[in-house]
């Protein structure tokens, strides 16, 4: 499998096709494997140098104790864009992937085309939603608590509580929590729990909402028609100078799981509209 | 034979050597405890142990598109019959 050294660590990544680059980034305990069983690789494939990687922590990358910001994410991608040679990419992130692609923006507007955030939730703009109604994360607290795990209506974005206690668990009521919950590489979640990535993600990290709002690549705000950060797509779109909003019908947080086709068919139709990157290379 | 060759590409590719030895009922998911990023790094693994492409991304693909987002090893093997 592809692995690269960036930033310090081993990261695995997968590329395929050929022309513009465009960058694909998994949410939290997720991996780049979403983006197989989404077909968005290979569909990207067919007009673009499509490259997908494992987050820290995640898939097959190293998983330092430390360094899980948004902003030590970002570090690693622009690291990885160096040693794969991509001078600059259209970054589509999902999740806190989302998350990662504005950080990068923001740090090193240079090297980022366009964005397409998919479903992000900013630990600046948390005052923005009211959390109690995410269905997805009431279900799963409902599963987890028939399993042994106690999570609280206003954690659900606290990964430390909901680690902590995983990594707390006896055998037999481990075996429960994974059956109730399928959660599949349950190995990779508890390595996951033992770095800082659930404290760290909440954090701002010096992503506040000013430097959000001066993001002004073209930037898609894809969400999820039931999506709980609704108020969030709707601030992307007014306070983002040139950021457009689209919903997906259907789908809740997780597009590119729940309505793959129609997540796939919005990426490639923003992605495919853009002003070709080639001309505005060779004046630079 | 293709279960054979699994059974070793599980055991040195992915480090995967169950107590229960592998059969065609097996589920990737459900019984071996592989999450879909070792189905992406097996996909690789047996192209490189056939020594060919195998159109694994539509499977993978097929795989996202299902209620039980599980397979069992006896597909796989009918995967591998079909394309070598």
């Amino acid at each position: 499998m592809p692995k690269t050294k960036a930033n310090g660590l081993t990261f695995h990544y997968q590329q395929a096709g050929d022309g513009p680059d465009v960058v694909l980034i998994h949410g939290l305990t997720g991996d780049l494997s979403i983006w197989f069983l989404s077909r968005t690789l290979a569909a990207l494939a067919e007009n673009f140098r499509a490259t997908a990687y494992d987050l820290r922590g995640h898939g097959y990358s190293d998983a330092p104790e430390t360094g899980y910001t948004s902003l030590d994410h970002a570090r690693d991608l622009l690291a990885l864009l160096d040693v794969l040679k991509i001078r600059r990419a259209r970054l589509v992130g999902h999740s806190f992937g989302a998350v990662v692609a504005a950080h990068a923006a923001v740090i090193a507007p240079e090297r980022v085309e366009a964005l397409i955030l998919s479903d992000p939730y900013f630990p600046s703009l948390r005052h923005l939603e009211d959390l109690s109604r995410w269905g997805h994360w009431q279900n799963f607290r409902k599963e987890a608590e028939e399993a042994g795990v106690q999570l609280s209506v206003d954690t659900w974005y606290d990964l430390t509580t909901f680690f902590d206690q995983v990594l707390h668990l006896d055998d037999q009521r481990m075996l429960a929590f994974r059956r109730a919950v399928g959660l599949p590489g349950l190995n990779r979640v508890l390595r996951l729990a033992q770095t800082t990535c659930g404290a760290d993600s909440k954090l701002e990290a010096g992503l506040d909402a000013n430097s959000i709002a001066q993001i002004s690549v073209p930037c898609l705000a894809l969400y999820g028609e039931h999506s709980p950060f609704l108020s969030t797509a709707d601030h992307l779109v007014s306070n983002l100078p040139h950021c457009r909003g689209r919903r997906i019908p259907g789908a809740q947080h997780r597009a590119p799981e729940e309505a793959a086709g129609a997540f796939v068919a919005a990426v490639r139709e923003f992605l495919e509209d853009l002003e070709p990157v080639a001309q505005r290379d060779t004046c630079s | 034979m293709i279960l054979d060759d699994l059974r070793a590409i599980f055991r040195d590719g992915l480090n995967v050597d169950p107590i229960e030895p592998i059969t065609p009922e097996t589920r990737f998911f459900a019984d071996l405890g592989l999450a879909s990023i070792d189905a992406v790094v097996l996909g690789e693994e047996l192209q490189k142990h056939y020594g060919r492409k195998l159109p694994f991304s539509e499977m993978l693909a097929e795989l996202g598109e299902r209620e039980e987002r599980d397979m069992t090893i006896g597909e796989l093997v009918a995967f591998l019959q079909q394309n070598l």
